[in-house]
């Protein structure tokens, strides 16, 4: 098996105040997320995005929302994340309030990947460091070169070299590099947006065979959101369909 | 010394010939600036006059309220023109923008013609308002540079930002870089004029000094301190102004405000 049960695994240090209370109330068996009610509407416009959404996401669930372009897909993963703020509705992350929660902190913990990769101007070492310069990953310990050189492997980008510039990759790669350094600081939820949007059918192939064996075999949480009808395999895979600003089960 | 040569006005409408030669390469090479010309030279004219009668009255008026009202009118123009030039409209940066100037310019005038120049009372319109108008016009220029860069930048570079943001950045490390680069914008004029004073160009106020028949000597004076003070007065109403006005940028979520045009 390429993906070993501690592929991903990363040393914590020591963790936030706010994140042990977090794990704490992990013991309830409440649903890792809980999406109550959302709705969403950009300003100024009359008609909504998103209406009355509720969803719930259980640790180590594959969640897939399919639905046409503009249904409102991304934009429901940017609330999560708090990248735009909803008109109404809660959003609970292990049974707080993500509102509560300090912003960097919220992001750390549940980690979006947009679908246009970005990358700093800098080497591929630096871009996969990077999460690790920011105050709120401080007490994460970065991980060493040779465990990078390792994932690059199982990214199927053995081709690069962690010196190599970012800037000049194909998109697929930086794609593929992306949600390598989301994974870098353990986030406890994925948020993937159209992750094979931009990619050739093989390259997508790759990023979705790496998406689920996260999922498979790191027990990782993941919501992606994608207008193809791809079909994952994971055990823990729930399907659901966006259409009339509404969720529903595919 | 000489004493001031007074221009007389046959002689300053004489001064008018630059203004032909400016409208008839406008008209020769089509530039389209003739309109611009005619009104900047009635304005320039007009302006001046009009700020000369103001200042002989308000020099021999004495009066600290009327003193301190030119200077608020100076601030306020200043920030008219910061929004003319700026044309931002989503983030509210004109009160945080005018508040942050009237402080800033108020202390550096203060400073200077109290406790370096030395006058009393510390509010001597001769001295006071001058020096309010040299910073102001000055921190005016970095001000419009830096604030039209800040929010141009973060647009431009939303998803760069956003990045930052999904891997744990607060909003001041995402756009760290942004902020630097649009503060320093501001500021290179100051400090590049400090490098070419006395080389490549004589300021205004020390110019003006020595056409008025001052001694050199005592006119480089004041102008250091006013070099010193426009370096000084830029960086600190800059900073200010830009950390209030991007932090306006985030939400309270922390997320960026400013959508792509």
């Amino acid at each position: 098996m390429i993906f070993s049960r501690h592929s991903f695994r990363l040393p914590l240090r020591r963790k936030f105040p706010e994140q042990t209370l977090l794990d704490k109330q992990l013991s309830g068996n409440r649903p890792l997320l809980e999406i109550e009610n959302l709705s969403f509407a950009y300003d100024g416009s009359d008609s909504p995005v998103l209406e009355h959404v509720s969803l719930s996401v259980r640790e180590q669930e594959f969640v897939m929302i399919q639905g046409i372009s503009g249904c409102g897909k991304s934009t429901l993963l940017r609330l999560l994340c708090r990248l735009n703020a909803p008109s109404s509705g809660k959003m609970l992350f292990r049974g707080r309030d993500i509102t509560e929660l300090s912003p960097p902190l919220l992001r750390s913990m549940i980690c979006f990947v947009g679908q246009l990769p970005q990358m700093i101007d800098a080497s591929i070492l630096d871009n996969l460091l990077l999460p690790f310069s920011y105050a709120a990953n401080s007490q994460k310990e970065p991980p060493p070169k040779s465990m990078l050189i390792d994932m690059l492997r199982k990214f199927y980008l053995q081709d690069l070299t962690l010196e190599q510039s970012a800037a000049k990759l194909s998109v697929g790669q930086k794609q593929r590099l992306a949600l390598m350094r989301a994974l870098l600081p353990g986030p406890e939820l994925l948020l993937l947006d159209e992750p094979t949007s931009a990619l050739d059918r093989e390259s997508a192939a790759m990023v979705f065979s790496i998406i689920e064996r996260l999922n498979r075999d790191e027990g990782k949480s993941v919501i992606t959101v994608t207008h193809s009808d791809y079909a994952p395999a994971s055990p823990n895979t729930k399907r659901y369909l966006l259409r009339n600003r509404k969720i529903e089960p595919a | 010394m000489n004493e001031i040569v007074a221009i007389p006005l046959p002689q300053l409408l004489l001064a008018l010939l630059f203004i032909v030669i400016a409208q008839t390469t406008s008209m020769v090479w089509h530039l389209g600036l003739n309109r611009d010309i005619a009104v900047g030279t009635l304005r320039t004219i007009s302006q001046l006059f009009l700020m000369g009668y103001a200042l002989t009255f308000i020099f021999r008026a004495e009066s600290l309220p009327l003193t301190i009202g030119i200077f608020l009118v100076m601030v306020i123009s200043a920030v008219f023109i910061i929004k003319g030039r700026v044309k931002e409209r989503e983030v509210p940066y004109i009160v945080p923008t005018l508040l942050t100037m009237v402080l800033c310019y108020f202390v550096t005038a203060l400073f200077v013609s109290r406790a370096v120049v030395g006058v009393t009372p510390w509010w001597e319109p001769r001295y006071f308002i001058p020096t309010a108008g040299m910073v102001i016009g000055n921190s005016m220029s970095a001000l419009a540079i830096s604030i039209e860069r800040l929010f141009s930048q973060m647009r431009q570079q939303r998803d760069l930002i956003e990045m930052k943001l999904c891997l744990g950045a607060d909003y001041r490390e995402a756009s760290e870089d942004i902020f630097r680069s649009a503060v320093k914008a501001g500021m290179i004029p100051s400090i590049n004029a400090m490098m070419g004073v006395g080389l490549v160009f004589l300021p205004g106020m020390m110019s003006g000094q020595i056409l008025a028949g001052a001694d050199p000597l005592i006119a480089i004076r004041y102008q250091i301190v006013v070099m010193f003070m426009l370096v000084g007065s830029t960086a600190i109403s800059s900073i200010i102004v830009m950390l209030i006005i991007r932090r306006r940028c985030f939400g309270s979520g922390e997320e960026l405000l400013l959508t792509p045009r």
